[in-house]
């Protein structure tokens, strides 16, 4: 019993970053209908602004994460304006794009910070908490703490703000939106910049928990896709609950198939999504390809 | 016009190697003038580039050592560097691309999945290949071309049993490998040694080369309470496995090999929460003998960071080479292989004297973290 509940404990924490690299695959995916491939370089790029404000200026934890999501947010600007005048007529040169985004994030990485990555100490040193023989790190409540909070956030302003509502109705019907009045560029642009702050959400409270290198954010990045995905990609109450599915399926797998835990996880996630193809929630209303 | 000569000259050796078919006798590749082509194939990007800018780092050193006493037979060395990025099928591609640039020898890589894989083409391109490896695998190879510029696990692993059982009387002892080429290695070796001496581990658990969230392995190993926890598994990897560890509330002591000693293992797990783990390891310091210190001095000096394990193996392996080089008359292929062989040296990790198997360093000792920095154990 102890290891299970153990087990969910060491998922969720993890499974929460996932949720938030969801989610910002998912915000680009329902306003303009396309997968932000370089989404996981993103979150290396957010990793490594936090990292590198908390360790080396010296920043309290809190302001380097703010430092990292404003400049992050600024890529995800220049991002979507590259690729605007591909807006409505080619999505596979988009989609390229994104990728080709990807390997230069990547090598601007490499270039700046060097290959070998960094360990960035846990801004809480408090010792982790006694439930009943349960550890729970303080840290990994921050971290729920956080992404409740980011979740909470975007969902009112998607849902409470004109802004938000214009993002909505372009997510719903494009043309119909540019009919009415709303700028569609403008709301991909703060797709963009939303979806790569939420990487670099992701990626600055990850630090602590793993290792910084120029390999974090592709594992993240696959790990936060499956998890849209599972989610129903596009929605976002499916990619909080598609990000700690896979967080604790990963951890109970480890504990059950050891080496072959990769493997399992995908399988399952496999049978999942032969059952439901559009995930959890189901909504993948977007298509526009 | 002497320059335009040997520019000429450079070029035809290129095209000579370049039109050579694949696979054949790069014998032509070692022709008598230009620069001596070394590379070195290792991971500069991803989580195993810490090693490979060590490896980069030794290697360097010894280079520019010998090129700044003239080379070899008065022929500069030209060490030049090839990111496989720690993945096998990388390697492969790069091991065709440096037999078809006619370099006659490699050093690297690091990680012995990726040495495994290069390894077949490397002996069909008769290139020598002294690898940083350690994995049992590297030696399964049977390749007369590649050589090991340090022990294999299973000394490794027999030291530290031999440390943990036989002098410290420790029988509680529980495996966390990761099912890589080096994990694998470790795990073989090291259930192999205690089962040697009548001893079963506690639990036996592995987990993947790239696992992030070992709390399932981890809470099963507290409730069996070992003394000593073994750890299969590269810098990174290993230093989350012993800060979640600490996290979890497990005290047991860590133990390992060469990557359970290096400093990005210990700033990964955190100085507090590495203390007192046991590491086996040919190269404890830089304060052993007068020749450590005086590599020591000339690493701090040319790349301003302490030297450490990987360094020294990499210098010690360019050192054989580059001696083999000298002592063969810059032949290339088989030659060189035998060259390499026959060659004794007296290095930063001992007397390297190779057998067949491409295994020249048959002992380690064991060390101990403290205060952030690894020391010879007291015994």
């Amino acid at each position: 019993m102890q290891v299970f509940l153990q087990t969910i404990v060491g998922g969720v924490s993890l499974g929460a970053v996932y949720a938030l690299v969801a989610l910002g695959f998912s915000l680009v995916y329902r306003t303009m209908g396309l997968v932000n491939f370089a989404h996981g370089n993103v979150v290396t790029v957010g990793a490594y602004l936090a990292s590198t404000f908390y360790l080396s200026t010296k920043l309290p934890f809190a302001l380097a994460m703010v430092v990292a999501i404003v400049v992050t947010g600024a890529i995800g600007l220049v991002i979507e304006r590259v690729l605007r005048p591909l807006e409505n007529k080619d999505f596979d040169l988009m989609l390229i794009g994104t990728i080709g985004f990807g390997i230069v994030l990547d090598a601007l990485i490499i270039m700046i910070w060097g290959a070998t990555g960094r360990a960035v100490p846990s801004p809480v040193q408090t010792a982790p908490i006694d439930l009943f023989g349960l550890r729970i790190r303080t840290y990994d409540l921050v971290v729920l703490a956080i992404a409740a909070l980011a979740t909470v956030l975007l969902v009112l302003f998607l849902s409470r703000t004109k802004r938000g509502a214009a993002m909505q109705a372009v997510a719903m019907d494009h043309e119909a939106a540019t009919a009415v009045g709303i700028h569609v560029g403008r709301s991909n642009a703060i797709a963009f910049m939303i979806g790569a702050g939420l990487a670099a959400l992701a990626g600055g409270l990850v630090g602590p928990l793993l290792y910084v290198s120029p390999a974090l954010g592709g594992a993240l990045g696959i790990k936060g896709f499956a998890a849209a995905i599972l989610g129903g990609f596009g929605s976002i109450p499916g990619a909080i609950l598609g990000g700690l599915a896979i967080g604790i399926l990963d951890s109970f797998t480890a504990g059950h198939f050891q080496g072959y835990s990769e493997l399992v996880t995908f399988l399952v996630f496999t049978v999942i999504i032969m059952v439901r193809p559009t995930g959890i929630f189901g909504e993948r209303t977007v298509n526009r390809a | 016009m002497v320059r335009m000569r040997a520019t000429l000259a450079v070029l035809a050796v290129v095209l000579a190697a370049g039109c050579s078919a694949p696979g054949s006798d790069s014998e032509d590749a070692g022709s008598d003038s230009g620069p001596i082509k070394i590379a070195v194939v290792d991971a500069q990007s991803g989580q195993l580039s810490s090693l490979g800018a060590w490896e980069l780092k030794g290697a360097r050193l010894a280079v520019d050592e010998w090129n700044a006493q003239g080379g070899v037979n008065g022929r500069q060395i030209q060490l030049d560097v090839f990111d496989d990025q720690g993945d096998p099928t990388i390697g492969t591609n790069l091991a065709r691309k440096i037999d078809s640039e006619g370099y006659i020898a490699m050093i690297g890589t690091a990680e012995s999945a990726v040495t495994i894989a290069m390894a077949p083409l490397l002996k069909q391109a008769e290139i020598p290949n002294i690898t940083s490896g350690q994995s049992p695998g590297l030696v399964a190879t049977k390749s007369e071309f590649l050589f090991l510029n340090g022990p294999t696990s299973t000394t490794y692993d027999e030291t530290l049993a031999k440390h943990i059982v036989d002098q410290e009387g420790i029988k509680s002892i529980a495996m966390i490998t990761n099912n890589g080429g080096y994990g694998k290695g470790e795990h073989d070796a090291f259930l192999k040694a205690l089962r040697s001496r009548g001893v079963t581990p506690l639990a036996d658990q592995v987990v993947t080369a790239d696992q992030k969230d070992f709390s399932a392995v981890l809470t099963s190993i507290r409730q069996k309470n070992p003394k000593v926890i073994f750890l299969g598994a590269e810098e990174v990897e290993s230093g989350l496995i012993v800060k979640q560890a600490r996290d979890l509330g497990i005290t047991a002591t860590f133990a390992g090999a060469a990557p359970q000693g290096t400093p990005v293992f210990i700033d990964t797990a955190g100085a507090k929460n590495a203390e007192g783990a046991i590491v086996s390891s040919p190269y404890l310091s830089n304060d052993i003998d007068e020749a450590s210190k005086k590599f020591a001095a000339a690493y701090k000096a040319k790349f301003n960071e302490e030297a450490e394990l990987h360094g020294a193996k990499a210098y010690d392996g360019t050192q054989i080479l580059l001696t083999a080089l000298k002592t063969s008359n810059v032949a290339s292929g088989k030659q060189l292989a035998d060259a390499i062989r026959a060659t004794k040296h007296d290095g930063l990790l001992g007397d390297f004297a190779f057998d067949e198997t491409g295994v020249g360093i048959f002992e380690t000792s064991i060390g101990v973290i403290k205060g952030g920095k690894l020391v010879a154990a007291e015994s």
